[in-house]
């Protein structure tokens, strides 16, 4: 299968439900790849299942503030020149790239890349959604190093990292952006093809596409959507999707901690009687909790949507008096074993509670 | 007193106000060339109320003339686009993801230039004088006029934008140049996309503005002139030369803020039931709710902020199914007249229903002796649940909250609604967009994105501030009076803890001796 310009519309949109609030608006990095798509042409996907062991792949993607991108936009060849800039570093060339988070502009700057340097992208990602810290990629949850990874800035400088854990890899990478105007792209977590099928979050890439279509095709009320989003995720490896609450933001308070939207929002039911749900924030939608009975919590998904259109919104636009729809879906299994709830479960964003998977609630 | 005039693409409006009082009003119908619809509506409201053209002290106008003129595509001027941000976006010119139609309506020429901002003040690049010289010679070439000029953070710096617009003036006196950080706000790509709709409507302004003001000449009134802005506020006509594109939302406006001028509700739902559809927004502390989703104009994503409206497919031509358990969103629309039963058509609609439940006698009764009072009842039902769950869905709270009803449709509206406390049907409810208009004061905005490490939040708070009084005072307002009314901070994610945008927004009242021409074209340009 390749990816064509017809298919990054329904990627950008699936990609921000996927995004669970974060992620930022993939709206300029789907009109950087469709451009490159149109330079370069379509883009080769393959399976992790179909990538030889001894290949070798990196994860790639902008790091920095949505915000900032909006005046510092991308060019046609920065993914690409990344790449390029990485295989020089390290004396080898690159045979397919993997994003690192399919929810919101990172599951396109993948197809950017490898359409520029004329090589596949894999069908997957390190997430399955969006999360704020890089130790929680599925990459490095199954020991998969971040770097050598290499940066490149708006104007082409390079800068080469080599770390000795994932959290110092993060707080230079962050710091990095920061320096560089706000917004870096980076080549990072290089792995083998055998590494890779061990650590990918498989199928993501093309389920974001089947996804965007099908809130495309079905726009409309939540209700009228539950059905079909049903019936799309309980064929994948998402599995459980619950439409868990309607109803009116009549509260949303955040503030920023550490370089994280950290707040709540309240949404109270159209028809009074119902408690009000609560969902907690960081960066993404993690806890949904009705009174103190929780709904639904990271690594499950939590996604807003615009009750009438069911399109997905973005946390950082969520506001007073917006009318929503919130559905819970089931994380891959790969997120609730031991050694990935030990980075990603409630505790992990500072929420005192244990995480109960969305089937069990 | 005041006159308020609403040049809309059907009707033009026109009231007298003393104070809060409407002293006379009319509708008559746009003219081709506008000034006789405008002068043929003043006649009456002269006429009407006996006053002097020497007792008024202003005329505020509100128009959907731009908004239309690039919806239709017409009166559209040849325009050169120009960004200044390279070595950044490179691949990804201006215009890019506009409609193709558009695009052609207004023959562009693009230009990428090297040079614009970071977020934290440091050069993006330098500007490259001999990258600026070829493109004033393919300028020259193509004879292209009308110019807009967008820098990456103009908004926190808009040196290179004036530094390019004068190049450009030296070799191109006459050129007519808009420079996107005059609308503001953050977001490269839309505030290109606003300087540029307004650059190719700037000759069509001037002929608007000189109509405008012509037909207010030809019937002696000498007064200032204003026209209203998307949020409300008033910008003196001849700004509009230099600024239309701040035109775009003035129509749902100026009927929200006459629907409270009406009534004197502060915070209430508004629902105007026209034809096709009713279109609801939300007063908050008298000014409309605004949205903050990205508001396409004619197909161009823009950075402007538009009122908070849901539209619904419920008007007065709506079509009703046989049972009257559904109703819309397919209308008759203007065709009720020949269309609806109670006029001798064949289409059931609201309207019929309206005169068939007893609540109005419109057109010819024993047409419509046949429908089933199931049907009648039936569809009074599905009419006011349609309206109950839209409107409880608007409001920002759980309680009943006052509705005000206007339009020409507010009549389908029999019985009581659930989500109301309160319904308010105000007199004069048909020319509450002239009225919007005609108590508008003048406003500025501001936004800029800073970092409280560098720069105290006070400090901060008060520079943004000075910039947006001093684009109120340049837009006619007595800086005496004008105060804040909102300072919006929102915190920039991933980036320092103390990096935050800043909005601030302040109204005050009209200077009084402002004479309506003391404006000058190019001061406001560059």
């Amino acid at each position: 299968m390749k990816i064509e310009l017809k298919h990054l519309e329904d990627l950008a949109l699936g990609s921000v439900f996927l995004a669970t609030g974060g992620g930022g608006d993939p709206y300029v990095p789907r009109l950087i790849t469709e451009q490159a798509v149109k330079q370069f042409g379509p883009v080769e996907i393959i399976q992790p299942d179909d990538v030889s062991d001894d290949a070798y792949v990196v994860a790639i993607g902008a790091v920095g503030a949505p915000t900032v991108s909006l005046e510092l936009l991308p060019s046609i060849d920065e993914a690409a020149n990344t790449l390029r800039a990485f295989e020089q570093q390290v004396g080898r060339q690159i045979d397919a790239v993997a994003s690192f988070e399919i929810g919101g502009g990172n599951s396109l700057i993948p197809i950017a890349a490898a359409a520029g340097r004329g090589i596949p992208v894999i069908d997957g990602d390190g997430m399955g959604r969006a999360l704020p810290e890089a130790q929680m990629m599925s990459y490095a949850i199954a020991g998969v190093k971040p770097t050598p990874a290499v940066a490149l800035d708006y104007d082409g400088n390079i800068t080469a990292f080599s770390t000795k854990t994932t959290e110092v890899y993060e707080r230079h990478i962050r710091s990095l952006a920061i320096a560089a105007g706000g917004m870096i792209t980076t080549a990072e977590h290089p792995m083998s093809g055998l590494e890779l099928k061990r650590s990918i979050i498989p199928g993501t890439l093309s389920f974001s596409i089947k996804l965007g279509q099908t809130l495309r095709e079905n726009r409309g009320s939540a209700r009228d959507m539950l059905e079909p989003l049903q019936t799309l995720f309980s064929d994948s490896i998402y599995g459980e999707c619950r439409l868990i609450f309607a109803g009116k933001i009549t509260d949303k308070a955040t503030r920023i901690v550490g370089g994280y939207d950290i707040g709540e929002a309240v949404i109270e039911a159209f028809s009074s009687d119902e408690k009000p749900l609560k969902v907690s924030i960081k960066n993404e939608y993690l806890l949904a909790r009705q009174g103190d009975k929780v709904v639904a919590s990271v690594p499950d998904l939590i996604v807003i949507v615009d009750y009438e259109t069911s399109a997905p919104i973005n946390a950082e636009r969520l506001r007073y008096g917006q009318r929503v729809a919130v559905f819970a879906v089931g994380c891959p299994d790969f997120y609730r074993s031991e050694n990935a709830l030990k980075v990603v479960a409630p505790r992990c964003f500072g929420f005192d509670i244990d995480y109960v998977p969305l089937e069990q609630i | 007193m005041r006159i308020g005039i609403d040049v809309g693409g059907t009707h033009t409006d026109a009231v007298i106000l003393q104070g809060d009082k409407v002293l006379a009003s009319t509708k008559a119908l746009t003219s081709a060339d506008v000034i006789s619809g405008i002068t043929n509506a003043l006649d009456v409201i002269l006429d009407d109320s006996g006053i002097a053209q020497s007792e008024i002290e202003t005329v505020m106008i509100g128009t959907t003339q731009f908004t239309n003129a690039i919806i239709e595509r017409r009166e559209l001027a040849q325009i050169a686009a120009v960004r200044i941000g390279l070595p950044s976006g490179n691949g990804l010119p201006p215009m890019l993801d506009w409609p193709q139609d558009l695009k052609d309506a207004l023959d562009s020429e693009t230009h990428m230039l090297h040079g614009g901002y970071l977020y934290d003040g440091w050069s993006l690049a330098d500007i490259d004088d001999a990258e600026v010289e070829r493109m004033i010679q393919s300028m020259l070439k193509s004879g292209v006029k009308n110019i807009a000029i967008a820098s990456a953070f103009s908004p926190i710096n808009a040196e290179p934008e004036k530094q390019v617009a004068s190049k450009i003036l030296e070799a191109i006196p006459n050129a007519k140049i808009t420079l996107s950080h005059s609308f503001g706000r953050l977001g490269l790509m839309e505030r290109e996309n606003a300087a540029i709709l307004n650059t190719t409507l700037l000759p069509f302004a001037d002929k608007v503005v000189s109509s405008f003001l012509g037909a207010l000449k030809k019937r002696q009134l000498h007064c200032p002139v204003y026209v209203s802005q998307n949020d409300g506020t008033l910008m003196s006509a001849d700004f509009v030369r230099s600024y239309p594109a701040l035109t775009f939302a003035s129509g749902p406006t100026n009927s929200l803020r006459g629907a409270y001028k009406l009534t004197g509700l502060k915070d209430a739902v508004v629902v105007d039931i026209g034809g096709t559809t009713s279109d609801i927004g939300v007063l908050q502390n008298g000014f409309p709710r605004e949205s903050n989703v990205i508001i396409k104009i004619g197909g161009v994503r823009t950075n402007f902020r538009m009122p908070d409206i849901l539209a619904i497919g419920l008007g007065g031509g709506s079509i009703v199914s046989a049972d009257g358990s559904s109703i819309g969103p397919q209308s008759v629309g203007h065709r009720l007249v020949t269309e609806g039963l109670v006029f001798g058509g064949e289409t059931l609609t609201t309207t019929d229903i309206l005169v068939a439940s007893g609540n109005a006698d419109i057109g010819d009764k024993s047409k419509i002796t046949h429908i089933a009072p199931e049907t009648i009842s039936n569809a009074q039902a599905t009419l006011h649940t349609m309206l109950d769950s839209n409107i409880d869905m608007m409001k920002p709270g759980g309680k009943p909250m006052p509705v005000i009803l206007v339009g020409g449709g507010a009549v389908l509206v029999t019985d009581g609604l659930q989500a109301v406390s309160n319904i308010h049907r105000p007199e004069h409810a048909g020319v509450a967009n002239a009225i919007g208009a005609a108590i508008a004061q003048i406003g500025g905005e501001a936004e800029q994105m800073v970092s409280y490490r560098t720069l105290p939040r006070k400090e901060a708070i008060k520079q943004v501030t000075q910039i947006a009084v001093q684009r109120a005072i340049d837009a006619g307002a007595d800086a005496k009076t004008l105060r804040t009314v909102d300072i919006e901070e929102t915190p920039v994610p991933y980036m320092d803890e103390s990096s935050t945008c800043i909005r601030v927004k302040v109204i005050g009242e009209l200077t009084a001796s402002i004479s309506a021409t003391a404006n000058n074209n190019s001061e406001a340009l560059v």
